[in-house]
């Protein structure tokens, strides 16, 4: 009896065991995000591991040699080569003139645009369309409108007795011209978050501080500013990581050029990993890039968190 | 039951056929950078010739923009996913070759029946052969040419460069003169880079041709040219045309001669497929001769079998039917080709049916005196070096000399 009893409770645990509701919840839970969870690690959390393991690496694509190398790539970067050097300038130039540009035109017109009046869809769509614009059609106009001396950039210019310069051909002004008609093209899409942030302060705010008697620059300064708070910081942070990984832009408006002067960060790993075959030194590249951008988003998050409190 | 066992056999029967059907059909990948229907129609019939000796095979052509061939290319070799066949620039050829990519076609030509592999132009094989080992047949050996526009030259009271020439008098002078008296008279451009792309993705095609009529070469056996006095006579007259005379459409400036904006170009006869739709009247002539006389350059492109390519024999045997003489006369309308006994042939000069005759003699001979544009392992990389020093050489106050000086020195480490 005993011994049939001792069969019976090992057949029982031979029998799947029961999942609590808990258990079971879990797994479903898991089986739908699955997709998403694959996908990550083989689109995203893959790439970037291997791009870590590629920069250790001296690799040739057309070769398909690949040596292991260790730091030697980030050496060279940052010690043997003078381009490196002038490229990050460039890239620091680019963000340091976009993003102050973008952010203040972009706030000028959600407070213009922020308020309902007759019109304002027509205006929100006139500044918005640049943004879903191909920036290919995008280049190719500009590049039209910047001719040195046909261009209607120019011809404008004369008309007010400026001679003006030949735009993408020298590289100060083509470092100005990339970044301005980067700036009309993609200030529509930080105009529009900040319009839903404007939307999203109480009325009551502003009425309030008037009744004090405050001007609309205090009113601005004391109430609104401080209330766009977490949407400035969102805004930067993006702006500042679109403008250090801009490339086709600049691809379609100066390949890099005149000069290197428009040579920026992500143009150059380009050159090196798609020209040039380098993915090795162009991996490598890339994680600095990450890093710069890792370190600025970091600080910036630290100083406005600070700045909140 | 009796209607699933029939479902059931008639199903194994499509699927055996369909496998053995798999197994004996093959089919061909073959990149090319052409668009064109006219090309590709020439194309897929020199692949259905095949048939009579493979019948079992189709080839597939795949376009690839000429802007991102040799990348797109790599991407597909290091993807593990080579074509079978494809077409490659000059520019690339040593690098590839150089990386053991291409497959040696040698004993399968020269073993190929009637191929006649001698007929082939020693000159015009130079950069697709090491020693016994062919890498690549050259299916276009396409001289740089003068497109120009007759109507802005009779509005203009000119000669033009094709009636100059026959008269003995077109020259880097008379080049210069005509250019100016056409922006004078007309207010058109004298004379636009090849598509445009002169400063920038074409800067070869803008420097080469004055600089070889001068007598010197941008590099040679790992010297730097560019700093040579040939070639700096040769540059400073174009800056003088571009900057002084105004005649030459300036960096950062359009102007395209196709659409009548500028009254000569330079470019390959392909090109003159675009032409029935430009509206003006026009012709070919040859480049200007210089100081030291004439000295046609060419662009060239060849056929390659990749090595890593699963099919490579049967695709070297599809190079060997591709480039024999019928199908190299046939391909003669759109590239002009290095088999001699077509060059030789009336055929040739009759081929294209919009160059007359007489223009397209002068192809024939600048492919026979011409030299290939210069070509090297790490062309990627001097190219990139030489941009942003040729940019400095385009500003009108620019030194030229000097500016030359810096090409060298930023390219002479990669020579």
């Amino acid at each position: 009896m005993a011994e049939a009893l001792r069969e019976k409770s090992s057949a029982r645990s031979w029998r799947a065991p029961r999942l609590t509701l808990r258990q079971r919840e879990a797994i479903e839970a898991w089986l739908f995000v699955s997709p998403t969870v694959v996908g990550f690690l083989l689109f995203f959390l893959g790439p970037l591991v291997a791009v870590v393991y590629f920069s250790l690496t001296e690799w040739n694509l057309l070769t398909q040699e690949a040596t292991f190398v260790g730091i030697q790539n980030y050496v060279d970067a940052l010690s043997h080569n003078p381009d490196f050097w002038h490229v990050l300038r460039n890239s620091f130039v680019f963000a340091m003139g976009l993003v102050p540009l973008n952010m203040a035109l972009a706030l000028t017109l959600a407070l213009a645009l922020s308020r309902p009046f007759r019109g304002v869809v027509f205006f929100r769509t006139v500044f918005f369309a640049p943004v879903v614009t191909s920036a290919v059609a995008w280049a190719i106009v500009w590049r039209f409108l910047l001719q040195g001396e046909g261009g209607a950039v120019n011809q404008m210019l004369a008309l007010i007795g400026i001679d003006g310069p030949n735009w993408l051909r020298e590289p100060d002004w083509a470092m100005v011209a990339v970044i301005v008609t980067r700036v009309i093209k993609m200030v529509g899409l930080n105009m529009i978050l900040y319009i839903a942030a404007l939307q999203a302060i109480p009325r009551d705010y502003e009425a309030a501080a008037r009744l004090e008697g405050a001007s609309n620059w205090q009113i601005f300064r004391m109430v609104i500013w401080p209330l766009l708070a977490p949407t400035t910081l969102v805004i930067f942070v993006i702006t500042m990581i679109g403008s250090f990984k801009v490339f086709d832009h600049i691809y379609l408006m100066t390949g890099g050029g005149p000069e290197n002067g428009t040579l920026v960060l992500a143009f150059y790993i380009y050159e090196q990993g798609f020209k040039f075959f380098n993915v090795g030194y162009a991996s490598a590249l890339a994680m600095i890039m990450f890093v710069i951008v890792l370190v600025l988003t970091v600080v910036q998050m630290t100083l406005r968190r600070r700045d909140m409190q | 039951m009796k209607l699933r066992l029939k479902t059931l056999s008639a199903s194994t029967v499509l699927a055996l056929g369909l496998v053995s059907g798999q197994a004996m059909a093959e089919e061909l990948r073959f990149t090319v950078w052409t668009g064109s229907e006219a090309h590709l129609k020439m194309l897929n019939e020199i692949a259905e010739s095949f048939k009579a000796t493979h019948p079992d095979v189709t080839v597939r052509f795949e376009t690839i923009p000429a802007a991102d061939y040799t990348q797109k290319l790599t991407f597909q070799l290091a993807g593990g996913n080579p074509p079978d066949l494809g077409w490659m620039m000059e520019d690339a050829a040593p690098t590839f070759a150089a990386a053991g990519v291409l497959m040696d076609l040698g004993p399968t030509l020269r073993e190929a029946e009637g191929y006649d592999f001698a007929d082939y132009s020693e000159p015009a094989l130079g950069l697709w052969v090491d020693g016994e080992a062919v890498y690549g047949v050259p299916f276009s050996t396409s001289p740089f040419m003068i497109y120009y526009n007759k109507t802005l030259f009779d509005e203009a009271g000119l000669e033009d460069p094709l009636q100059l020439a026959a008269a003995g008098k077109w020259n880097m002078d008379t080049f210069q003169d005509v250019a100016k008296t056409i922006k004078e008279k007309t207010g058109k451009w004298g004379f636009e880079f090849k598509d445009g792309q002169g400063y920038e993705s074409r800067i070869m095609h803008a420097l080469m041709p004055p600089i070889r009529a001068y007598g010197g070469d941008v590099w040679a056996n790992g010297e730097c040219g560019f700093d040579k006095p040939e070639a700096i006579a040769a540059v400073q007259q174009l800056h003088e045309m571009v900057f002084k005379d105004k005649s030459i459409v300036p960096p950062g400036e359009q102007g395209d001669y196709f659409s009548g904006s500028s009254a000569m170009t330079i470019n390959q006869i392909s090109r003159a497929s675009k032409m029935p739709e430009a509206g003006f009247d026009w012709g070919i002539a040859p480049l200007p001769s210089g100081p030291a006389g004439e000295s046609p350059v060419i662009g060239q492109a060849a056929i390659v079998v990749f090595e890593r390519g699963e099919q490579k024999e049967l695709a070297a045997e599809f190079v060997a039917h591709m480039t024999n003489k019928e199908n190299v006369a046939k391909m003669a309308q759109f590239f002009p080709p290095a088999r001699k006994s077509v060059l030789e042939s009336e055929a040739f000069t009759a081929a294209n049916a919009l160059i007359p005759a007489d223009q397209m003699a002068y192809v024939s001979e600048a492919i026979e005196k011409g030299k290939v544009l210069p070509s090297h392992e790490r062309s990627p990389q001097i190219l990139a070096a030489m941009a942003p020093r040729v940019d400095a050489l385009w500003k009108a106050d620019a030194d030229v000399k000097q500016a030359l000086a810096g090409v060298c020195a930023a390219i002479e480490p990669l020579l």
